[in-house]
Order: structure tokens, then C-alpha cells, then sequence
């Protein structure tokens, strides 16, 4: 059962110290009891209540980090089996694969153009995670300087991919400082790969595809052995034996609180894929269906970008309302002469508008007012979405810029904020839009004159 | 159920029933048992008999059957001297009539005597099944609100033609038989040039009683098609009809045995019957929705003349009958919709105002009995708007009265709060406020467009029935422009308004057995259940118990549900079985156990919309209640946007809890903890907001000084500074119990 | 170590619905007592379909890579709907697009005879969507639902404003309802409620719970899918009814499966690019517990079909 915040709080110190990060001991109970965060980050601890606490506390999915300093990323620590529970918190990486046997021309390029990819969705810049450096040729020497070649190009996270030690260890060499995730400790290379792992303080995947017994009796030998920053591979392909591996392993994680494989899991969605697009599906179902590291065979912006829009999406918390940034957007090719419409930076809000705007047939405008995340009623009633904000929105972005007509067209839901906003700008000319997203095409097909 | 009725009818059917059985035994012999009998243009036989027994009819011997059938149904006539309980016998009866006026037509059908003709005009007969079709889908999905069998004939051409434009103008379908001494009122309405068919929602089915029996074919196979049940199912189909079809019977003239008969069938169907002639009531609610048989003798209708009495008769009926008037668009001269909500009538395009400083505007809504009001009457008393100068200021008085079988005494507040939100919504006009404070702008634009005093009626009644039909049946508008009626009017209604303060406050969460949920907030907390007292508004501070009883009538499927208390669990922490059950299954799940009283024992989920955080502060020994306006830091070490992530999405946090505002003043506030003196800092804009209400709350609680002794964000935003000046001023808190 | 996998006891499961039959193909979806491809858990009967979308008029605005796809057959919705039978659709979604009061606002008739028409042009079963304008869908679906008596179709949109037609005419003709309410998991529980009320078999509704697009909204779909799925498990019987997601309408809408010029380079080529987007909308769809898709392109349609061969093995 676990402990609620006031149940943990009562085991701390209490002496609000801080230097767990938390101002009070009581708000890093309420984490703790989220299990946000681990209970070790306490300092002062008595024993006693380390014992009692960690038992009940411990994230059921570790948090493991790959890469050092700035370029890194971590994934675990997920508490819930549906996002809507809570929220999904560690996107899952997506890596992209470099075989080392790969001409060096050619290697270089597309370690070039991966690391210099990036995508801009609502504000939010999205690339990819790093790269999974494979050994495909066999041969160490090849690995290393293949390694050494890609580190000197860019400082992304890594995935070292070798089943022979000696040629992992010297990769390792040629990656040292980086914390690379060395792919795979297996049960017949399970001891040297620790030794290595410890070595080189580096996470260490586990790869055992004859089971999850079998796996998490690997694993069990890992932890015992000191390396404690595991990620698993059960050796799943395809769409239906990935997802039900995947699953139980969450939910043994999850329902379970089962130690022995509460680690993020690492997927090759591209092998035994026949096309690129089929990779991209089935990477897709990894995203949503808790995979923590994901290696692509391919890089191709037209697949890379749909990924991270749905890793975005995915891992968007449910309960936090995702916003959009405040400003001015063009929906098409606007013109001065172009409606003007004000919403919300609720995201649902503004793509319900923008969708519908960009299939008008309109060119338009849209400003976009920082309600802090609310959708146009519930902001209005909090006070959020009123004429003041609003004029001082038009104001801030200097709308008046954009158009050479005054016309600003409020949603039909805020119909009241009318006269207020006709006094606080008043030279414009309010018009009130339809109730409902949908119907903006036929509002402006019908009424939009500037 | 009236001896008299039971007799007439039950001789009306034993009539009529061997009137069946004497043409099947003279056809069968004339025309032979193969002659094909059928209505034309139907896929359902002769649907009475199809519907309610499932026998298909197709040849003059299979009427046989149905005969028997009627016959086995037949009970004795009731004696002078023997009194029973009629009605199961009477609707018997009634049924056996059905089935012998259709084996009648169908017989009429079979010897080519169907459709009608009389006088060289032939009436329509069975309604076909194309027809049938188009307007049963209409009134099963409400557009249409069902029909009205008329038979017999009126006292005059005029009366007849008034009450077939009435029923029209409420969308009703209108069915026409029968006659009185041998005058129908077809022979009326084509005397007056009325159009009559299809087109205009008027079938004349025939001049004679029996061919009323198609307008129960005709709802028959309405509800074999749209219902989903068989043929044959006959308690399907008659329940089917008596809940969604709104028909009902209006016999004009002298009421015959075999009416008597004939409208015992109908109420089979949950049809009530309304004449226009002294016959006995039967008023007692079961069978139909409503009353059974309603006698309105026309002559004693009030009304200044036949006119006003056949509108009277219709609206009855349509009472009667529960039929939830619509309408479609506010008769006002200017434009109305959400759009115009917003606008803001200014000085210079001021025609009248009402209310506002200095001046005398108020609005009070009053429940009535059914009798009491008349609907859509609407009086200005005093002056209209043409009286007054351009940028006067007029006394106004809005009265409203409503009635409704669903309507109670608590809903008036929550009814007439809604008037601002309706009068807002006409072009050029402006409300605010409410109660005794309103303040009502007329611009000019919407006087030049005919405007007037009036038209405020016309907009709450044409609001009332769209949106609160499920509780209010009949709304009528008094306007009082005088000044001294207004200020004699506005002090009663300030009584009413100090007494409706009072049964607010005396309403208890003892005093009731059942809360209101309230799950509007799911789409993003999935676990989250607002469990509504009379003693807690809702989190989000928008609804109180009231609202939901409300919301829950107008909507029976809403997000506002009743939740049975059931067994007491807990008095002292509040925690009831019923409570407990209704969390339970409506967050997944998910919340076990839930405690009105208490914060530190399975409290209530938090949203995310929560007007007010309390968070227990266990340095202190008390709470701090920060508000969403609030957007410092707080002595927690949080603000309450990051107590948002911790507490809300539905979670149960015990020392942790959402609430709203008025919360903090009730005599229920954390009563298990130790109420309104464990409270120790609370957001300076709370403290300034509702000074007032809070000193009052802390007088009862005992400790006037208390609000003093409350820190805000101007004395400290952390533990460490609020300590001290807890112990400075002495505050209760600190010697109360250990809250951990 | 031995490990033991938890699994969960559903007590409810999903509705069966069928379509079609009577002379048609017959297609039956839910019936899963697990959530969606979790075969160790639990029987999942029926695979999830894949309808393609067919209109009454010639598509307006749509992409030249979708256009060419299709050819001449978007000229006529009999040729569209055998061409979609060739693709391999497990049945056919027709839109009335016609009827849109701004699209031409075709009646009774027009829906009459385009349905006659796609029915007799393919022998799949039928979903007719009207406008979502609810008056001209009382119109067009009401029309459409006499015409296809007997053959169970699926109408829709059935939105609480005009439910109560939907299913009378449903009833009349023995069709299923599609109850479609706004990405919210009450609201869907209450219109099948609704819809009960008026007798509406439990088994003659889908529910259409209003898809986003990948990026435009999906998370908020798949969200409210995940929770009537596990609301229906849980033993709900007002939240099982099998779910069905207007994909490629949605998906094909967004700028990022039209615009081809003007657009940042990182998002690469158009063609795949447009069909990556309704593949990972549907298939993430499919994941949270759709039991019908309704898609646009060919190959889209052949790809997420491997999928679900895969994901049913």
C-alpha cells in the first residue's frame, strides 16, 4: 500500500532544510508520495525511516540517464499504465542507427544531417536523441574509430552496440566522459559487460529474448553485481509480440512493483520491418505503448517528424493543459486585408480554430492571448480571458500591423466581453464569431467583409 | 373510475362489438371467407389487431380470430346496484372496441365502402404508410409534438375552425371523425373553406366514430417502426405510446356510448380524452400521464367569447396531455441570440433605462398552481416605452410566475437568476445585476426597431419553455412601470428575498437525505467526483446544491446526479455508505472511501478548476487556504499553480483539498479538524474579498479576532516567518489538538 | 524466477455490432474482453475494419498525391466504392458531403439515389455519414436509411440534438446508430444512454467519440478511448459499445498532409509525410480501442491492414 504525504512527512526530518530542492519537507512528501521523486534525495534520513520509506517509495520504473552534462536524456521513472492517470513524464528516445561498417562519407552525412534536424511544433523544439552506433561490422577496430569518428562530430547521447566486450570496451575508450548506454549485456557476455558498465560508470542494457524469467534473472545478476542503471531489451519485433511484451513488463513494473525488470525498455522497431513507413508504425506503437528507448534504421524527416509530433502528443500531460505560445499566427497566407480572429493558448482551443481556419479557405489571423493554458469559457470565468487581457494582447503583438481593417473577431462563446473590449479598444470594431470552432468557415463564408 | 363512464362504455362496446360480428357473419356469407381484406398503402395489416395481438389479417376469414378475440374481452354491464373498481374492465372494453371498429373497416375495405364519401367530398381514411413514416419520425424525435383526435363536432363553424388553427399553432396533428346528429366537424371546417389533407396536418378520416380507430392505427404502427419492438407486443407498444407519443382525444358534443367506448380504448394508449360537454371527470393520474378524462363544458370557459374559449379548450388539452411547448424564435423585433450578450448600451444611445443608481428595478420569479398562470400572457401595468422621454429612468418590476408538475419552491432562485442571461440576449438591450439590484438599458436602435416594455416578457417566455421545460409548463409576465406599485411591490419582494437567504442557510446537510454529484470535470480529472452538500458548493464555486437539484431535473442524464446518503458510516468525519458507493463507481474505481468532514481522512478530489487550496501546514498545527488569484508564493513552499499539479487531475490528497470560496464560511468548513480556527494564513485578496462574510463567520465560531491572527502574503510567504507571528498574535491554532 | 504476468478480471467486455448481411457481406466488430491486441489476457474475436471513406460529390481541396491515387473513380461515388472494394476496405464509408448547405445542399433525393447506387455497386456493408448539420442529416440520413432498409447500415452522426431521429429511423430500418459526441468520455456514456432510453438495442450502436488528428488533438482521442475502454471492461455497459474514428477526414485536413511548398524543410517529403500522418493517427486510434477506421489513401489502407494482420496474429 502506498504511503500517503502526510504519512511520509512523518517520517522525516521535518527540519524544512531545503536541501532536497523542495522548500518545505512537507512538499517533498507530497512528491515523494507521487512518486516524483525518489525518497534518498533526502539527505537526513534515519535508517530507520530510509528502510520504512524506500520500500514504499521507489519509482516502480528506474530513472536512467544516458549521455553526461548537457546532452543527455533520461527515461523511467513512469508511474501509470494509461497516460490519462496521471501522466506519462520521460519521453521515449528515438536514436537513430549508424552502422560502423558504413562508408565514412556517407556515415558522416548522416550524422551531419541527423544532429543538425530539428522541428519546431507550438513553440517546442524537437529533434532527434542521439545514435545507436552499431558494431555490424564485428570487427573492434572498426567500432572504435567509427565511435571516435562520430564523437568528435556531435555530443548526442549514444547507444554503443556490440555483443563482444572487446570491441565495446573499445568503443568505450573512444566515448569516455559521454556515458553511453552499452547495448547488450547477454547471458553469455552478462559478467564483463558489468565489469565494463562499472568501469565506465555507464547505464548498461540487458538483451535476453528467451523470456522475462530469464531476463529478470539477468538483470537480478546485474543489480547484484552494482550496476543499479539498467535499461532491458526482451527481444520483441513486430507489432503484436512487441506490444504484449511490452505491456506486461509495464504493468509487472506498474501493478506489481516487480524490481527485478522496473527499467525503461529499448526497442528496435526498423528490424524485420519491409519499409520505412512500417518502421515508422511500429515505432509509432513503441511511443505509445512504453517503449523508453527507441533505435530507428532509418533517418527520414517525412517519418521523424510524425514521430515526434506523436511522441509530443502522447507524452503531453493530460492534466495540465498544454499551451500554445502566445502571439500572432498566420493560418495560410494572411494578407493586411485577411480576418483577424483572438482565441485562447489552450492547444486543444487553438488547433480546433487553426484546423478549421486552415480548411476555410481563408487565409487568417490568429492572436493568440496567454490564458494560461485555459480553453475560452473556463478562461473567461476565471478571469483569464477578458477584455483587458485581450486588449492588451492586441496591443502587445501589435495586431493593428498585420491588417489594414479594424474588424477583431472574438469567439461567439465570450459574446459578453463585447462592450467591455469596445471601450478598451476603441477603435476597433468587435464582431462576435460562431459558438463553435466548426462553424468559423461558414461564419466567414457568410459574414467576413473587413 | 366513474360507474356511469364504465357503463356507457362497456354497453358502447357490447354494441358495437356484435355490429362486428353481425357484418363478418353477413360478408363471410355473401362475399366468401377469401375475399382479401386490407387498409391500402400498409405493410401492417389492419394494424390494431396487428400491433396489440400480432395476428396478420389479410382475408375475411382471418377476422374471425380478432372477433373472438374482442368478444372474450367483453365484460358484463356493470348493475345499478353493484360497485367495483371498473377500470380494468372498461379498458377491456375499449379494446375489444378497437378491435371491432377495425374489423368494421376492414370489412368496409373488403365491400369497397372505404375511403369515405359523403356529400360528393371524400375523406381520406387510413393515414398510408409513407405518411405514417414522415410525420412518426417527427414526433417520435419531438419535432412534432403528437396529434389531436378530434370527434364530433364543434358548437359553432367558427369554434371549429379556432381550435384546428390552435392545435396547428403547436404543431399538433390534427385527426378528424365523427359527427353529432349527423353534423361533422369536416362539414365545419370545408364549410369555411379550411384545407384539409396531408398537407396542412389535418386528416379528415371519416364522418362516423368508428374511423377514429386509424388515428390508433396510425400510432400502432408508429411505435412498431420506431419503437424496436415486435408486433404483438402489446404492453410495448401501449407504454411505448402513452411516453412518446402526445396524443390525446377531444370529443366535441354530445359524448354516446360508443365515444365513451371508443375513448376507453384510447386511454389503452395512454391517450386522455378532453370533451367539451358535462360528463364525469377522471382525474387520478395512472393510466395516461396525466388526468384520464377531462370535462370542459364549453360554455363554462371563461373567456370573453367562443374564440377565447376554444384557445382555453386547446391549451387545456395540451396541459393535459404534458406536451412541452417550443419556441422556435423569440417574437421580438429586434435580433436575439449569444451574440448580443455582450453588448453595452451607452448614455448617448440611451431610450430608457431601469433600475440603476437611484432607480427602482427588480425581478422576482414565483411558483404558482397550474391554474394560476396563464401562459404566454404578458401585461405591462403602467406606462409603455413610448410614454417615456428619450434617457428616462423608469421604475420597473419583473414578475414572473411559473408553474410546472415539476417545478418546487427551491427552484425560483435558480430560475430566475437566468434572467439576466436572457434579457442579455437581445440586440440593443443590456442587464445586470439581479434581485433588487438590476439595471436594465434599452438602446435606441432597438426602440426605433418597435421595441418595447413588452417584448422583456416575450424573451422570458420563450426562454423559459426552450430551456427549462423540463420543469416549467406554463410562464406568464406582469411589467409594472408605475412608481408606486414598483416600490410597493419591490418591498415584498425583498421579504421574499430575506426568506429565500434563510431557507439557504437553514438548509442543512442534516436536513436532507440526498447530495448531488457533480462529474462535469471528468473530461480531465478522470477520477474526480464533486460530491455536493447543502453546507459545500462545488469546488469550482458555480454550483451549490440547489443548482444541481436543478440541473439534475432539467437534465436527467447530466453530470449532476442524486446520490443517496444511505447508511451512516461516520457521523462525526461524514462518511455514508451511498456516498461512498456512488464515489466508488464513478472514479473508476479509483476513490474507496470519502469523507465530507474531514481534510485529513479520504477528502475530496480536486479538479482542476478549484476556486481555493487548502494545504495543511503541519509546523503551524493549521491550514493556509491559498486562492486561484493568489499567484505568490505561499508558506507550503508552493504556489497554487504547483499545487495544482500536486493536488489536482482528481487525486485524493488527505491534507491537501480543493474548495470553493464560500466554503470557508460554512458552519461545515473542516468541522473534524476544528473549522475556521485551524485556519492560519490565507491569500490577502480572499481576506479582502469577503471581509465582511469572513468577521461574521469568526463572531459564530467564537473567535471575533480570529481574522487578525490569520497571516497573508503581505506578513510572510514561508513557514519560517509565519511561525513567529502565529505565536505573536496568540493564535488558537497552535494549542489545538496535533492535526498529525 | 519464475514471473508471473498480472492480468486483470475484466468483468465487462465490448459489444458485438454487426453490419451488413442480408444479402450483403457481413462484418462484425468488439466483442474483446481485453484491451486492444492483448491477446494473452483475453479472446478478441473480431479484428478491427477499415472502411474507406467515398463521397457523393467529387472531393474538394483534396491533395494531388490522394487525388492521384484514386483517378477517375472520385468522380462517382458507384466507382469510387468498387474501386475501394478492390483496395481491400472491409466496407465502405460514404459521406454525404453533397447535402452541406455549402457544399450544395442536396435533399432526400440525391442521398436516395447515391446510396442505391453505392449499395449496388459493392457488396461490402455501409457506413453513411450526412453533414453533421443536424437538420440536413434528419433529411439526408433519414432518406438514406429507407433506402438501405434491411441491410444494416451504420448512420451517422447521431449528436445528441438529433438522436432521437437517428434512431427512429434506425429502428424503422434496422440500422445502427453512430453516436458521436464531443472528445469527452461523459458525454459519449450519456447519448448511448440516451439513445437506450429510445430503444435503441445496446447492440446497434458505435460510438464516434470525435477524432484529432496526429498533432491536432489525438491525445485527447486517445485518451477518452483508453477510458471508455477501460470504463467498458470494468463492467460499463453504457461505455461498450465498439468505437469508430473518422482518421482520414481528420488526418487529411491538416496542413501537414497538404501543404507541399512553404513548409521547413525537417518535414520532409510531402508523400510520405501525408501518409506517415494517417498511418500513425490510425494506428495509435487502433491502439487506445478503435474498432472501425474509416481512411483515405489506398496505401495507407494496405499498410495499417498488414498492421492489424500482424497485431491480430
Amino acid at each position: 500500500m502506498a504511503l500517503t504525504g502526510i504519512e511520509i512527512y512523518k517520517l522525516l526530518p521535518k527540519t524544512n532544510c531545503k536541501k532536497c530542492g523542495f522548500p518545505t519537507c512537507l512538499a517533498f512528501a507530497m512528491k515523494v508520495a507521487q512518486k516524483g521523486i525518489e525518497i534518498t534525495a533526502c539527505p537526513d534520513l534515519t535508517e530507520e525511516a530510509r528502510g520504512a520509506l524506500e520500500a514504499a517509495a521507489r519509482p516502480p520504473i528506474r530513472l536512467v540517464t544516458v549521455g553526461s552534462d548537457e546532452h543527455k536524456f533520461e527515461v523511467g521513472n513512469e508511474v501509470v499504465l494509461f497516460r490519462h492517470e496521471k501522466t506519462f513524464y520521460h519521453p521515449p528516445a528515438l536514436m537513430v542507427r549508424v552502422k560502423d561498417n558504413l562508408a565514412a562519407e556517407e556515415r558522416d552525412k548522416l550524422v551531419s544531417e541527423v544532429s543538425r534536424y530539428s522541428v519546431e511544433r507550438v513553440g517546442i523544439v524537437m529533434s532527434a536523441d542521439g545514435f545507436a552506433i552499431d558494431n555490424d561490422s564485428r570487427d573492434a577496430g572498426k567500432f572504435a574509430a567509427c565511435v571516435e569518428s562520430v564523437t568528435s562530430q556531435v555530443k548526442s547521447p549514444l547507444v554503443l552496440m556490440a555483443t563482444d566486450p572487446a570491441a565495446m570496451e573499445a568503443a568505450l575508450a573512444k566515448a569516455a566522459g559521454r556515458r553511453p548506454l552499452i547495448y547488450a549485456a547477454t547471458r553469455d557476455n552478462l559478467d564483463r559487460m558489468v565489469e565494463l558498465a562499472k568501469t565506465y560508470n555507464c547505464p548498461l542494457a540487458v538483451s535476453e529474448p528467451a523470456g522475462l524469467s530469464e531476463l529478470a534473472e539477468l538483470t537480478e545478476r546485474a543489480a547484484q553485481a552494482g550496476v543499479e542503471d539498467l535499461v532491458i531489451d526482451p527481444g520483441a519485433t513486430g507489432f503484436s509480440a512487441s506490444l504484449q511484451v511490452l505491456t506486461q513488463l509495464r504493468r509487472l513494473a506498474i501493478k506489481k512493483m516487480f524490481q527485478p525488470l522496473g527499467y525503461p525498455i529499448i526497442t528496435f522497431p526498423g528490424d524485420g520491418a519491409t519499409s520505412v513507413e512500417e518502421e515508422a508504425m511500429l515505432a509509432g506503437q513503441h511511443i505509445a505503448k512504453y517503449a523508453g528507448i527507441i533505435v530507428l534504421n532509418h533517418f527520414s524527416p517525412a517519418t521523424l517528424y510524425p514521430l515526434l509530433t506523436l511522441r509530443l502528443n502522447i507524452y503531453t500531460d493530460p492534466q495540465k493543459p498544454i499551451r500554445v505560445q502566445p502571439g500572432i499566427y498566420q493560418i495560410g497566407e494572411p494578407k493586411d486585408s485577411s480576418p483577424l480572429c483572438v482565441t485562447t493558448n489552450f492547444s486543444l482551443t487553438y488547433f480546433s480554430i487553426a484546423g478549421e481556419l486552415e480548411s476555410s479557405g481563408f487565409p487568417s489571423w490568429l492572436l493568440v492571448c496567454d490564458t494560461e493554458g485555459l480553453s475560452v469559457l473556463t478562461a473567461w470565468a476565471a478571469g483569464k480571458f477578458d477584455a483587458d487581457r485581450i486588449a492588451k494582447s492586441v496591443k502587445e503583438y501589435k495586431a493593428n500591423e498585420k491588417i489594414n481593417h479594424n474588424s477583431l473577431i472574438l469567439p461567439g462563446k465570450v459574446a459578453v466581453l463585447r462592450g467591455e473590449l469596445e471601450e478598451e479598444l476603441p477603435d476597433w470594431k468587435i464582431r462576435v464569431g460562431p459558438l463553435e470552432a466548426m462553424d468559423v468557415g461558414s461564419y466567414l463564408k457568410t459574414q467576413w467583409k473587413p | 373510475m366513474s360507474r356511469y363512464i364504465a357503463t356507457s362504455a362497456i354497453r358502447g362496446a357490447r354494441d358495437i362489438v356484435a355490429e362486428a360480428e353481425r357484418l363478418l357473419k353477413e360478408s363471410l356469407e355473401t362475399m366468401g371467407p377469401d375475399t382479401p381484406v386490407a387498409f391500402p398503402n400498409t405493410a401492417y395489416y389492419l394494424p390494431v389487431i396487428y400491433g396489440i395481438t400480432g395476428h396478420k389479417v389479410e382475408r375475411l376469414a382471418d377476422l374471425q380470430w380478432p372477433l373472438d378475440h374482442a368478444k372474450s374481452l367483453l365484460p358484463p354491464v356493470p348493475r345499478q346496484s353493484l360497485w367495483l373498481p371498473y377500470l380494468g374492465e372498461t379498458l377491456d372494453a375499449g379494446m375489444a372496441t378497437l378491435f371491432a371498429e377495425e374489423i368494421i373497416e376492414g370489412i368496409r375495405f373488403a365491400k369497397g365502402e372505404q375511403p369515405e364519401v359523403r356529400n360528393g367530398y371524400t375523406f381520406n381514411g387510413p393515414i398510408d404508410d409513407v405518411q405514417m413514416r414522415a410525420w412518426g419520425i417527427q414526433m417520435v424525435d419531438g419535432r412534432m409534438p403528437g396529434f389531436a383526435a378530434i370527434i364530433g363536432a364543434a358548437k359553432s363553424n367558427e369554434v371549429a375552425v379556432k381550435i384546428v388553427r390552435e392545435l396547428q399553432s403547436k404543431g399538433q396533428l390534427v385527426f378528424l371523425s365523427g359527427n353529432v346528429n349527423g353534423r361533422s366537424i369536416v362539414d365545419q371546417l370545408l364549410e369555411e373553406g379550411v384545407e384539409l389533407g396531408y398537407d396542412t396536418f389535418t386528416v379528415p378520416f371519416g364522418s362516423d366514430t368508428i374511423s377514429a380507430i386509424y388515428a390508433l392505427g396510425y400510432a400502432t404502427r408508429a411505435g412498431i417502426s420506431f419503437g424496436g419492438f415486435k408486433p404483438g407486443d402489446a404492453r410495448a407498444n401501449l407504454l411505448y405510446n402513452k411516453f412518446r407519443c402526445f396524443a390525446f382525444a377531444l370529443a366535441l358534443g354530445q359524448v354516446d356510448d360508443l365515444k365513451y367506448a371508443t375513448a376507453a380504448g384510447a386511454i389503452n394508449y395512454g391517450f386522455p380524452v378532453v370533451a367539451d360537454t358535462v360528463i364525469p371527470n377522471i382525474l387520478p393520474v395512472g393510466i395516461t400521464q396525466y388526468e384520464h378524462v377531462v370535462s370542459m363544458p364549453f360554455d363554462d370557459i371563461p373567456g370573453r367569447d367562443d374564440l377565447e374559449r376554444a384557445e382555453r379548450l386547446v391549451q387545456r388539452c395540451i396541459e393535459i396531455r404534458g406536451i412541452k411547448v417550443k419556441i422556435a424564435k423569440v417574437p421580438i423585433p429586434v435580433a436575439y441570440g449569444p451574440a448580443f450578450e455582450g453588448e453595452v448600451v451607452r448614455r448617448e444611445n440611451l431610450r430608457l433605462e431601469f433600475g440603476g443608481k437611484g432607480g427602482l428595478c427588480f425581478e422576482w420569479l414565483t411558483m404558482r398552481d397550474m391554474d394560476e398562470v396563464e401562459d404566454g400572457k404578458i401585461t405591462v401595468v403602467g406606462p409603455e416605452l413610448d410614454a417615456f422621454e428619450v434617457g428616462a429612468k423608469v421604475p420597473l418590476g419583473i414578475m414572473v410566475d411559473v408553474a410546472g408538475r415539476k417545478m418546487q419552491k427551491d427552484f425560483e432562485p435558480v430560475l430566475e437568476r437566468q434572467i439576466h442571461h436572457f434579457v442579455n440576449g437581445a440586440e440593443g438591450v443590456q442587464h445586470q445585476g439581479q434581485r433588487d439590484i438590476t439595471w436594465i438599458r434599452i438602446s435606441k436602435a432597438a426602440a426605433d426597431k418597435g421595441f418595447k416594455i413588452k417584448h422583456l416578457g416575450d424573451i422570458l417566455h420563450a426562454n423559459f419553455h426552450n430551456l427549462f421545460g423540463a420543469i416549467v409548463d406554463k410562464i406568464q409576465i406582469t411589467l409594472y412601470t408605475e412608481q408606486d406599485k414598483v416600490a410597493e411591490l419591490m418591498e415584498q419582494a425583498r421579504e421574499v428575498y430575506r426568506e429565500r437567504n434563510k431557507r439557504i442557510a437553514d438548509l442543512t446537510d442534516e436536513s436532507v437525505d440526498t447530495y448531488y454529484s457533480c462529474t462535469l470535470c471528468q473530461s480531465f480529472a478522470p477520477t474526480h467526483v464533486c460530491i455536493i452538500n447543502p453546507e459545500r458548493v462545488g469546488l469550482c464555486g458555480a454550483y451549490n446544491w440547489l443548482d444541481c437539484r436543478a440541473a439534475f431535473e432539467i437534465n436527467p442524464t447530466g453530470p449532476n446526479q442524486p446520490v443517496p446518503k444511505g447508511e451512516v458510516l461516520d457521523p462525526v468525519k461524514g462518511e455514508w455508505e451511498g456516498v461512498n458507493k456512488f464515489v466508488y463507481d464513478h472514479s473508476q474505481m479509483k476513490v474507496n472511501r470519502f469523507t465530507v468532514y474531514s481534510i485529513m481522512d479520504a477528502p475530496m478530489t480536486t479538479c482542476g478548476c478549484c476556486e481555493c487550496v487548502m494545504v495543511l501546514l503541519p509546523e503551524a498545527n493549521g491550514f493556509m487556504i491559498v486562492s486561484r488569484d493568489d499567484y505568490g508564493m505561499t508558506p507550503c513552499g508552493m504556489t497554487f499553480t504547483t499545487l495544482m499539479s500536486t493536488v489536482g487531475g482528481g487525486q485524493q490528497t488527505p491534507g491537501m483539498m480543493g474548495h470553493g470560496k464560500y466554503y470557508i464560511l460554512s458552519k461545515k468548513f473542516i468541522p473534524v479538524e476544528g473549522g475556521l480556527k485551524r485556519v492560519v494564513w490565507m491569500s490577502k485578496n480572499l481576506k479582502e474579498e469577503m471581509a465582511e462574510e469572513l468577521q461574521a463567520a469568526c463572531e459564530r465560531e467564537g473567535v471575533p479576532d480570529l481574522m487578525d491572527k490569520i497571516a497573508d502574503g503581505t506578513i510572510c510567504t514561508d513557514i519560517d516567518g509565519l511561525l513567529p507571528f502565529l505565536e505573536e498574535k496568540g493564535h488558537p491554532a497552535l494549542t489545538m489538538e496535533s492535526l498529525i | 524466477m519464475a514471473v508471473e504476468v498480472p492480468l486483470e478480471k475484466w468483468t465487462g467486455k465490448i459489444r458485438e455490432v454487426e453490419l451488413g448481411g442480408n444479402g450483403r457481406k457481413s462484418l462484425v466488430v468488439g466483442g474483446a474482453a481485453t484491451l486492444p491486441f492483448l491477446h494473452f489476457e483475453a479472446a478478441i474475436p473480431h479484428r478491427p475494419a477499415v472502411a474507406m471513406e467515398v463521397q457523393d460529390i467529387y472531393p474538394g481541396g483534396w491533395s494531388a498525391h490522394l487525388e492521384a491515387a484514386w483517378g477517375d473513380a472520385l468522380k462517382d461515388a458507384g466507382a469510387w466504392a468498387r474501386k475501394a472494394t478492390e483496395f481491400g476496405a472491409d466496407l465502405i464509408c460514404l459521406r454525404l458531403v453533397s447535402a452541406h448547405p455549402e457544399s450544395g445542399n442536396t435533399g432526400a433525393a440525391q442521398a436516395k439515389a447515391t446510396v442505391d447506387k453505392v449499395l449496388s455497386a459493392t457488396d461490402l456493408p455501409l457506413i453513411v455519414l450526412g453533414p453533421e448539420v443536424p437538420e440536413k442529416d434528419n433529411e439526408v440520413l433519414v432518406a438514406a436509411s429507407e433506402v438501405a432498409k434491411g441491410q444494416r447500415v451504420a448512420l451517422g452522426p447521431c449528436l445528441e440534438k438529433n438522436h432521437r431521429t437517428i434512431a427512429a429511423a434506425c429502428l424503422a430500418d434496422g440500422h445502427v446508430a453512430i453516436a458521436k459526441t464531443p472528445i469527452e468520455i461523459n458525454l459519449a456514456k450519456q447519448l448511448n444512454i440516451l439513445l437506450c432510453d429510445v430503444g435503441m438495442p445496446a447492440n446497434s450502436i458505435l460510438m464516434d467519440p470525435t477524432t484529432g488528428a496526429l498533432g491536432y488533438g489525438l491525445e485527447y482521442t486517445y485518451s477518452v478511448m483508453e477510458r471508455l475502454r477501460l470504463a467498458a471492461l470494468m463492467g460499463d455497459g453504457m461505455t461498450a459499445m465498439p468505437m469508430i474514428c473518422t482518421v482520414g477526414e481528420e488526418s487529411w485536413r491538416q496542413k501537414e498532409s497538404r501543404a507541399a511548398q512553404g513548409v521547413p524543410a525537417s518535414w520532409g517529403d510531402i508523400e510520405r509525410r501525408s501518409l506517415v500522418w494517417e498511418e500513425l493517427t490510425a494506428l495509435s486510434l487502433l491502439h487506445s480501442g478503435a474498432d472501425i477506421v474509416v481512411l483515405r489513401h489506398p496505401g495507407v489502407v494496405e499498410r495499417v491492414k498488414a498492421a492489424i494482420d500482424q497485431l491480430m496474429a
